[in-house]
């Protein structure tokens, strides 16, 4: 009975000890520590609305890199800035769009790389789920605010839960539907995908993810992909195929993405955004173009009412999202408009969602 | 009890069951609670009018001491379009306030609190050391955002420092947050001119900026403070109520460094500055500046961003295997304070809105409208300005009154001369001034005998020799220095015929023995006078503080400079070792120098006024 109570209170004093965490100590030595083994990544984009740069995670001495699977790394000029101010380009290796993770690598030239500082993601993917209430901190380049040798930005947050990013199309519209940390914490700003969640310890948990944003209520979820993340696909056989963070990182150039799902809504981009489906039969009113799109490219405007697709009515949002659950990329489509009081033809080329892009 | 039962209570007690809560999280949360009780009195809520004349939220803002100045950002009293304010204090009473000082670039303002009683002492926020945070401090913001507290109390929110030394680019203004402290802690709109404390309760920095452009101007996780180190900087110059003015250097850097490098940046273009005038040239790599190592473009912004225009401040530089340290005077950002030509058209104010001007008489003036004086060329309120100058002066007029002796003047001086052929020679000086000379019988006359050499200089007399306001030839102006000298103290603000104010505090770098010296520890901070005497600029540096070396005491004038020609380098003359002469205090070391070159070293032997 007395070991029992000397056991108790040992781990009595344990508790209190971690619990000393939440009193006023400074994460500044912790912030430090985490800031050596990020990233700051600069890569495509810069036109409207998309970011250019983002974060990164080193993982590996030789110079191994894991982020966000973004249209940052569209680019053969991807930069990579490390915490003392050098800077080198990296190339990917490998893209999973499933898990919306990419692994990248340092080009160290002849050579090489000899990185110092990095995490171990095969540890941190065997770290048990934080319950929802846990402390934690959240470290990126939002924003861009740093370049060189500027520290990353940390903030801190709470775990609100963790669950199922099973966001529906047009709603969370996410690729990767797996199970995810949400923070209570604003930490999914611009260039903040690929940062990373650590414990108050600086313990390695998770990877921040893309901005995602409701279109219907135009808020903004804050999450992160845990490292120990699954996902599975089925193709049209019933052939259920499994990957992992992991099976990225062992299999690095020799890593096959998973086989593609079969076709579901909105596997096409046109670069039409329509006003938000608020009412059983919206019309299909264009609210913005996005720059450089098929629907750019065919001078579409916002407040042109989309009338028929290749000859068929499309009452509403429904109805255009449904007929064009049919089309592929590359398929020529002919849009019927109507523009202040005139009917006007025009036809554009479907493409690959962009994220989907090789 | 038995220990069944002692387990079972320690169990309950546990932290894991959460009936209580760990003593150490309690302690927490009190000193908390207490560095909150200890600073909200500090906190103030600044208001605005509506378009009816109705009080209206604006912003925030914090006292810093007792006689109730208080800082706050310049776009929130730029909002409230008028120099006469009305704050709320936690107390919840309103109080007349009126502006003093602006920094428009840096996004400041210091404005005064009037007392509801003569006497009375305000609350206020002790300044803390803002290099001293760091990314991953717990910080405090409080403030009165979206006007939530109508009897003023602030609301706190308490998050993480997220970054520090950042720099933001101007928004499409000539607004910069230089060095800022970058927080998670929430800052929305009204927060705008509140404090951020550390968890010690002393004022870090101002809160002014969010990244808002997201989310609708609303919080989006990332605000920023200016840091309290760089108001302190321009703080000398706000209590005198200055439009104060940022630095630049007169020269661009762009980065360098190839793959795998370390950053380093180098000099791409120069314009006719003190930094050209000092050595530096394009290509040079700039090692650092103002004491701290600089290696990006956006450090080097960061610590230009700390100084106001006209400070000089150390800068190192290679140039191959050479490094060298020189001293450089700051250009300004904006356009010059003190205008060139007075009967120029005014130059269009590059920004939007101009000063704020007095509002439209209604009713009886405020109490605070006595405290305000209108006046152009770089002022944001002149009352603050003179009731500045006439302190320095009654000092000076206590310590060596000269203010009835406009005869003749004679000064003897004796030393060595440290320029030109005869560098190290033992050498006299003496100073003749007439209050009129005789070419028009208006211009007073100086008549110089300088080792052995006549200069003689009539300065209002407009057939001058331009050169003869720079005699003798490497001092810069030296006979013209002393006829100076000789206006402030027979005359004060009244012997300079342009222009005349007081210029706020800047760093004064006295002579050194040693060849290199480290400017940081030689340096002292100094009250600065500034006159113009026909094109001549002048500024008169006066000692904030007793000499630790004895060389000067609190008051005293240290040394001033004259420049006769604006491209060229001034007439440095350094004052030390005051001594009592006919009841006078008077310095007797005087050392000149231009440039970096020293002219001559001097001992007043006798002054005469009459």
């Amino acid at each position: 009975m007395k070991r029992l109570f000397a056991l108790l209170v040992v781990v009595w004093l344990g508790l209190s000890v971690a619990d000393r965490a939440v009193a006023d100590d400074s994460f500044a030595a912790i912030a430090e520590e985490v800031n050596q083994k990020l990233v700051k990544l600069f890569g495509s984009g810069g036109f409207k609305g998309l970011a250019s740069y983002g974060t990164g995670v080193l993982i590996s001495r030789d110079g191994y890199i894991l982020t966000v699977n973004s249209h940052i790394l569209d680019t053969r000029d991807l930069r990579v800035h490390l915490y003392d101010g050098t800077r080198y380009n990296a190339k990917v290796i490998a893209r999973e769009p499933v898990l919306d993770v990419a692994l990248l690598q340092i080009e160290g030239g002849m050579r090489g790389v000899d990185i110092e500082h990095y995490f171990d993601v095969f540890q941190a993917a065997k770290r048990p789920i934080l319950e929802p209430g846990t402390h934690v901190l959240a470290f990126s380049n939002l924003f861009q605010i740093a370049t060189r040798d500027e520290p990353m930005s940390v903030q801190r947050g709470v775990i609100a839960a963790y669950s199922k990013l099973a966001g529906r199309i047009g709603i969370f519209e996410a690729s990767y539907r797996g199970n995810v940390y949400v923070l209570d914490a604003i930490t999914n700003n611009p260039g903040a995908g690929g940062g990373v969640i650590t414990t108050r310890k600086g313990e390695l948990i998770a990877m921040i993810g893309k901005e995602l944003r409701n279109e219907l209520t135009n808020t903004w979820i804050n999450y992160a992909i845990p490292f120990s993340a699954r996902a599975e696909t089925t193709d049209k056989d019933g052939k259920k195929t499994e990957t992992s963070i992991l099976d990225l990182v062992t299999k690095k150039e020799k890593y096959k993405p998973l086989p593609e799902a079969p076709k579901v809504a909105n596997q096409v981009f046109h670069g039409i955004v329509l006003v938000p489906n608020v009412v059983e039969r919206t019309p299909p009113y264009v609210e913005e173009v996005i720059p450089g799109s098929p629907a750019d490219k065919a001078k579409l405007r916002p407040d042109d009412l989309i009338v028929y697709i290749d000859g068929l009515p499309v009452q509403d949002i429904n109805t255009f999202n449904t007929i064009l659950a049919n089309y592929v990329p590359r398929n020529e489509i002919k849009l019927e408009i109507q523009r202040g009081d005139k009917l006007i033809t025009v036809s554009l080329t479907l493409e690959r969602p962009i994220d989907k892009k090789k | 009890m038995n220990i069944r039962g002692m387990v079972l209570l320690l169990i309950l007690a546990g932290p894991t069951l959460g009936q209580t809560v760990d003593p150490k999280v309690t302690l927490a949360e009190k000193k908390r609670v207490e560095v909150i009780n200890k600073v909200k009195p500090s906190v103030v809520a600044v208001m605005a009018r509506d378009g009816n004349g109705n009080l209206t939220g604006n912003g925030s803002g914090v006292l810093i001491d007792e006689e109730g100045y208080c800082l706050t950002n310049w776009h929130v009293t730029n909002a409230a379009r008028s120099p006469l304010l009305k704050c709320g204090l936690p107390d919840g009473h309103i109080y007349d306030a009126v502006l003093v000082g602006l920094d428009r670039v840096g996004d400041v303002a210091l404005i005064k609190l009037l007392p509801k009683n003569p006497g009375d002492k305000f609350p206020y926020a002790k300044m803390g050391d803002s290099d001293e945070v760091r990314a991953g401090d717990w910080s405090l913001a409080m403030g009165n955002p979206f006007s939530l507290a109508t009897d003023f109390t602030p609301t706190v929110t308490f998050g993480l420092v997220s970054g520090v030394h950042r720099y933001q680019y101007p928004a499409g203004t000539l607004l910069e947050y230089t060095d800022c402290i970058q927080i998670d802690t929430s800052i929305n709109p009204g927060n705008s001119g509140g404090p951020l404390f550390n968890m010690n309760g002393e004022l870090i920095g101002i809160n002014g900026r969010g990244s808002f452009e997201k989310r609708g101007r609303v919080n989006s996780g990332v605000g920023y403070a200016i840091s309290i180190n760089q108001i302190k900087n321009f703080l000398g110059h706000l209590r005198v109520g200055l439009e104060t003015d940022h630095a630049s250097l007169g020269a661009s850097m762009e980065s360098e460094g190839d793959d795998g490098g370390i950053a380093r940046i180098v000099v791409k273009s120069l314009i006719e500055s003190d930094a050209r005038r000092r050595g530096l040239e394009v290509g040079d790599q700039i090692l650092s500046f103002a004491g701290r190592p600089v290696t990006t473009v956006n450090q080097y912004k960061n610590v230009l961003g700390l100084y106001p225009k006209g400070w000089r401040m150390p800068l190192v530089f290679r140039r191959e295997n050479e490094k060298r340290e020189v001293l450089v005077r700051l250009m300004g950002v904006q356009r010059e304070l003190m205008t060139d030509r007075p009967n120029a058209p005014p130059r269009p104010q590059p920004q939007p809105g101009g000063p704020p001007r007095p509002p439209a008489p209604k009713g009886p003036p405020p109490p605070s409208a006595k405290f305000y004086k209108f006046k152009e060329g770089g002022f944001s309120n002149y009352y603050f300005n003179e009731v500045a100058q006439n302190r320095v002066l009654d000092t000076l007029k206590k310590t060596s009154d000269f203010t009835t002796q406009h005869g003749d003047w004679t000064l003897k001086f004796s030393g060595k001369m440290l320029a030109g052929l005869g560098a190290g020679r033992n050498m006299t000086a003496m100073f003749l001034i007439k209050e009129t000379g005789v070419a028009d019988g208006k211009s007073p006359k100086i008549l110089a005998d300088i080792d052995g050499l006549d200069f003689p200089l009539e300065p209002l007399n407009v057939q001058e020799r331009p050169d003869a306001f720079k005699d003798p030839p490497e001092s810069g102006g030296f006979v013209l220095a002393i006829f100076l000298y000789r206006q402030l103290l027979a005359y004060g603000g009244k012997g300079f015929t342009r222009e005349f104010h007081h210029g706020g505090v800047e760093p004064y770098y006295p002579p050194s023995n040693d060849e290199n010296p480290d400017y940081s520890k030689i340096r002292v901070m100094a009250e600065v006078l500034r006159g113009k005497y026909a094109h001549v600029e002048t500024r008169w540096y006066f000692a904030l503080e007793d000499d630790k070396e004895g060389r000067w005491k609190k008051g005293h004038l240290i040394g001033f400079e004259v420049t006769p020609d604006k491209d060229e380098d001034p007439c440095e003359v350094c004052l030390s070792s005051y001594k009592d002469i006919n009841g006078k205090q008077l310095p007797t070391n005087w050392f000149v120098r231009r440039g970096d070159r020293p002219y001559v070293d001097l001992k007043l032997d006798s002054l005469t006024a009459k």
